[in-house]
């Protein structure tokens, strides 16, 4: 059972290995750029869709908070929007 | 043609519109009036900043419908009590999604994005698309005192322009979870998504002949003439359907004081040019009263002028 996990993973990562850091990345940018959307008015940029955008932020918290630490800053670096 | 608004008492939404000062408020209170004696329930909401329904009606209206007659109810719109109301169900609606330290922080964001300018703008507008999508089913028919013409034209585009900020989005979510986790449960997106379809429907609405129309309401003078050619071809441009023109205040005909035949003159020109320009809408004529409208009575009047079908236009 636990041998042929094994042989499984070894072979799932030879052969998607070198494309999960690609693809992490890629996902980290389409994430910044949607957190970006999201935050538009925060950072000086008029969105009209702000209010349609309330009940969605506590779901991009943890998004920011990887956002920030990701960026190299331990904390948030936006004054208005907090963080940690 | 029958010069008379009475067939529009079956739609489900209708707008009032014009310049500043020249009897919207008092011709869609007529109107609602008129709509509440042929049986329908109606609401009657005040958009302008500046409400003067509750004027009209000698008594206090608020930004919740009061009961002003029999099926007749109204409501003035206030941005600051919507966006209020409006951040209040964010939170309540959350509430239960959330860990203490997630909600403290989010509540935090969600006052800060509410106090942002445009935020009481963006409820009026989302409260405007409530009522037009029919939340509230105690009504049949409502009718929107709207502000001056240049505030409604941007209020009516808003569902467009907010449709396509809502589906960028969407794109921006959906290409992102397309290579983190394939999953169409995404909180995010069901929320984006139950916003689209808000705004789509929304603006069919909004688009519909059938249910919704624009009513303008001018007065037989030069300024007038010129924004409502402009009003209908904006409104045109967007696809909203024009119900009509009210033209009103006409002075008598026949008057022993030259000041008042003078003007009459005047405005005879004027009428044959609102005539022609407006050649394909149906006009109402309203003549002046010799009092100004305030209180049933005076109202009783006017609604029965609007919905007549007895030709007071030549």
């Amino acid at each position: 059972m636990s041998i042929g996990k094994n042989i499984r993973d070894f072979f799932h990562g030879a052969a998607y290995g070198a494309y999960e850091r690609e693809l992490r990345l890629q996902a980290a940018e389409l994430n910044d750029l949607f957190l970006l959307l999201c935050y538009m008015e925060i950072v000086g940029l008029p969105n009209p869709a702000t209010l349609y955008l309330l009940p969605v932020y506590p779901y991009l918290l943890e998004q920011f908070h990887q956002w920030h630490r990701r960026m190299g800053m331990d904390r948030s670096p936006l004054g208005n929007l907090p963080c940690c | 043609m029958p010069a008379s608004l009475q067939a529009l008492i079956q739609k489900r939404v209708l707008f009032f519109g014009g310049k500043g000062g020249v009897g919207k408020t008092t011709c869609a209170s007529a109107m609602a009036l008129a709509g509440s004696r042929a049986g329908k329930r109606v609401l009657l909401v005040s958009t302008d900043p500046a409400h003067s329904t509750s004027d009209i009606f000698e008594r206090k209206i608020g930004p919740e419908p009061v009961e002003l007659l029999p099926k007749l109810h109204g409501l003035e719109i206030d941005g600051a009590f919507e966006s209020q109301r409006y951040v209040a169900n964010v939170k309540e609606h959350i509430k239960g999604l959330f860990g203490p330290h997630i909600l403290k922080e989010s509540y935090r964001q969600i006052d800060l994005a509410a106090s942002m300018p445009g935020a009481e703008e963006m409820a009026l507008f989302d409260r405007i698309g409530a009522l037009i999508r029919g939340e509230d089913d105690r009504f049949d028919l409502i009718i929107f005192d709207t502000a001056p013409t240049g505030h409604t034209l941007r209020l009516i585009r808003m569902p467009e322009l907010m449709e396509a900020w809502i589906r960028a989005l969407s794109r921006s979510r959906r290409a992102m979870l397309g290579i983190e986790q394939d999953d169409a449960t995404d909180p995010v997106m069901i929320s984006l998504s139950q916003r689209l379809e808000h705004l789509r429907e929304f603006r069919a609405r909004l688009l519909s002949p059938r249910l919704c129309a624009f009513v303008l309401v001018m007065v037989a003078e030069r300024l007038p003439i010129e924004e409502t050619a402009r009003a209908i071809a904006q409104l045109q441009d967007a696809g909203v359907n024009i119900g009509g023109l009210v033209v009103n205040r006409i002075l008598p005909e026949t008057s022993p004081d030259p000041f008042l035949r003078a003007r009459h003159e005047q405005e005879v020109v004027y009428l044959d040019e609102i005539d022609r320009r407006f050649a394909s809408h149906l006009k109402v004529r309203v003549k002046q009263l010799p009092s100004d409208v305030h209180g049933v009575k005076t109202l009783e009047h006017l609604a029965s002028v609007l919905v007549t079908e007895k030709a007071l236009s030549s």
